[in-house]
């Protein structure tokens, strides 16, 4: 029964004892047929993509129907064609596979740096970082543009990766976390002839998987959803992202609606894949790393 | 504990077993800097010298990325005389003012019920948390389309069904920095209320229990014991939020190209209208400085916040 479940319920306000009196049944119900008003409004915009997307251009435009007449993949796969998706989802993994690397690796190290080895001065760069976590990178965009046109990287993908190595907010997870990890493993590591380096790579990262799973899933899902920069660096070279070609769609208006629906259907897979795999480790890892600034 | 140290990779330095406690520091001191210093680099190059490059720029005139000459305050002033700026400034307002009515309240909200439902409680927790997985700029093209006008508009569909008139959506001023805002709200209200959800988990049951026994009702439980706890959590909330209000940039770009008539054009929009279209440099990195001391004041209230409820 619908209630019998609220015995299990041993937080918040509302407890099985409560469920005696009728205005809490009414109270209860109506809260959960809330919920799934809160669950139908976050999910239905990306499921009408999906459907709007089987639609043809005439029957978008004429019909007032969320359901389209027909279920047909052959759209997809033409539109997928017509666009040569196939190049800006290559473009789009090699941001996201390299800026993964540079994540994991550069937020790491100067983590572990902070974390563990804490040489001299260490304070002031941890001040560094915390101020840094603070002011929004978006803010000196211009100057980082003259900074890349100035160095020539324009339209490579390097400064693409490497801009993922250089973020406050997964340097504080990565340090959070170290700092739990047992000492007594990295003297152990130290006494057996490790170095620093050996030790990062050999003890720390394999005690740390959980946390490296979520700054990669993190970066994972920021890198495919990058676009000023990308837009900026390698707008007109062939490398654009798949972020980069929806925008120039979307403002060329050379491409018809539903064209432009199944480009954001093909956009938003990925990150939907991802998502049903790794929800738990995504999950978790939005309130950790927010909860223990 | 100082032979580990000196035993550690380096060759075997035989008489220097008796080494000093300074030598030691300093080769962990050089080995530690010596890690450190790639990622520095690229914090340097991608942040800390941009936020003081900006500063440069913004007081020089330029050609293209050149500097040409020094000219003080001038495109400061430039930036003030602009009308758009105005228009930018009042808008932000506008979306500071309405991502409190909508954007601070839904996921409080949304976490109340959450944590106060039993069935399904993980697919909820899953499914609020789901539309920020979305790519940034895809959500705000679904919005556009959702927001059609005229009568095979999504939204238009679906009050159709409850008998309501097709709506203006986006063309109609007054609606544009609300309809934004809710489309910013849908997209990342869910890690918000999970952090509230977190918050209300922490609460001790036992204070629910005693408040019980004391005769309060569950409404009264409510707010009397959660919501006084969001509120510190609110707070910190509240002003992070402010600070992602002043870099709004895609939704108005995207959706309305700031208009109608600039009634939606946000002040980062503003800077990427002056660095990418007019190819004006300095008069962006002017305003981008100006942002940056707005958002400098509110971290620091930010720190604040945080710092006391720790203390």
């Amino acid at each position: 029964m619908f209630f019998n479940k609220y015995k299990e319920k041993s937080d918040g306000a509302i407890r099985y004892y409560d469920i005696k009196s009728l205005r809490t049944k009414i109270l209860s119900i109506a809260i959960f047929i809330l919920c799934l008003l809160i669950l139908i409004v976050c999910l239905f915009p990306s499921v009408w993509v999906f459907l709007a997307s089987f639609k043809d251009i005439s029957e978008f435009r004429k019909d007032a129907t969320i359901l389209p007449s027909t279920f047909n993949f052959q759209k997809y796969v033409d539109t997928w064609n017509n666009l040569k998706f196939v190049r800006y989802y290559i473009n789009s993994t090699i941001v996201v596979i390299g800026g993964t690397l540079c994540s994991v690796t550069f937020n790491g190290l100067l983590a572990y740096v902070l974390a563990i080895i804490k040489p001299k001065g260490h304070k002031i760069i941890l001040g560094l970082v915390m101020w840094s976590l603070l002011i929004p990178a978006t803010t000196s965009i211009v100057a980082l543009f003259v900074n890349i046109n100035k160095v020539g990287l324009n339209g490579s993908f390097l400064p693409l990766w490497l801009v993922f190595g250089a973020n406050a907010f997964y340097v504080i997870l990565f340090k959070n976390f170290f700092e739990g990890l047992p000492k007594e493993l990295i003297e152990a590591a130290k006494l057996d002839g490790c170095g620093e380096l050996q030790i990062f790579l050999r003890v720390i990262l394999p005690l740390s998987r959980p946390i490296v799973m979520v700054v990669v899933i993190f970066t994972v899902t920021a890198a495919w959803s990058d676009f000023l920069l990308p837009y900026l660096v390698l707008n007109g070279t062939q490398k654009e992202t798949i972020m980069v070609k929806l925008f120039a769609y979307h403002s060329s208006n050379k491409v018809n609606a539903v064209d432009m629906l199944r480009a954001v259907a093909f956009s938003i897979i990925p990150p939907i894949i991802l998502f049903t795999i790794f929800q738990k480790q995504i999950t978790d890892g939005a309130t950790a790393g927010a909860v223990k600034e | 504990m100082r032979k580990v140290e000196t035993n550690d990779l380096q060759i075997c330095a035989t008489p220097e077993i008796t080494v000093k406690k300074k030598k030691v520091l300093k080769r962990k001191d050089l080995i530690g800097w010596a890690i450190m210093l790639p990622t520095l680099i690229l914090f340097s190059f991608f942040i800390w010298e941009p936020l003081l490059e900006n500063i440069k720029l913004s007081l020089y005139q330029a050609n293209g990325i050149r500097l040409v000459k020094f000219v003080g305050l001038d495109n400061y002033f430039t930036v003030f005389a602009h009308p758009d700026f105005w228009a930018a400034l009042k808008n932000t307002f506008s979306y500071i003012g309405w991502s409190l009515v909508i954007g601070f309240f839904a996921p409080i909200l949304a976490a109340i019920l959450i944590s106060e439902t039993i069935h399904f409680k993980g697919l909820f927790r899953v499914g609020i948390y789901f539309p920020n997985i979305m790519p940034g700029l895809a959500t705000v093209i679904m919005w556009g389309f959702l927001f059609k006008p005229g009568g095979t508009g999504t939204l238009n569909i679906l009050l159709g069904k409850i008998g309501v008139d097709p709506q203006l959506w986006l063309t109609n001023p007054g609606w544009t920095i609300p309809l934004i805002v809710m489309s910013m709200t849908w997209k990342s209200a869910g890690a918000t209320a999970l952090i509230y959800l977190a918050g209300i988990s922490s609460i001790n049951p036992e204070l629910y229990e005693a408040a019980t026994i004391d005769g309060a009702s569950v409404l009264q439980r409510i707010r009397y014991i959660t919501l006084p706890k969001l509120f510190s959590l609110g707070k910190t909330m509240f002003i992070l939020q402010i600070i992602a209000v002043f870099q709004i940039l895609y939704e108005p770009m995207v959706m309305t190209n700031g208009g109608p008539n600039n009634a939606s054009i946000s002040i980062m929009q503003l800077v990427y209208n002056f660095a990418f279209k007019d190819y004006n440099f300095p008069v962006a990195a002017a305003l981008s400085v100006i942002v940056c001391i707005i958002l400098a004041v509110l971290s620091v209230l930010y720190f604040k916040l945080t710092s006391n409820k720790e203390g």
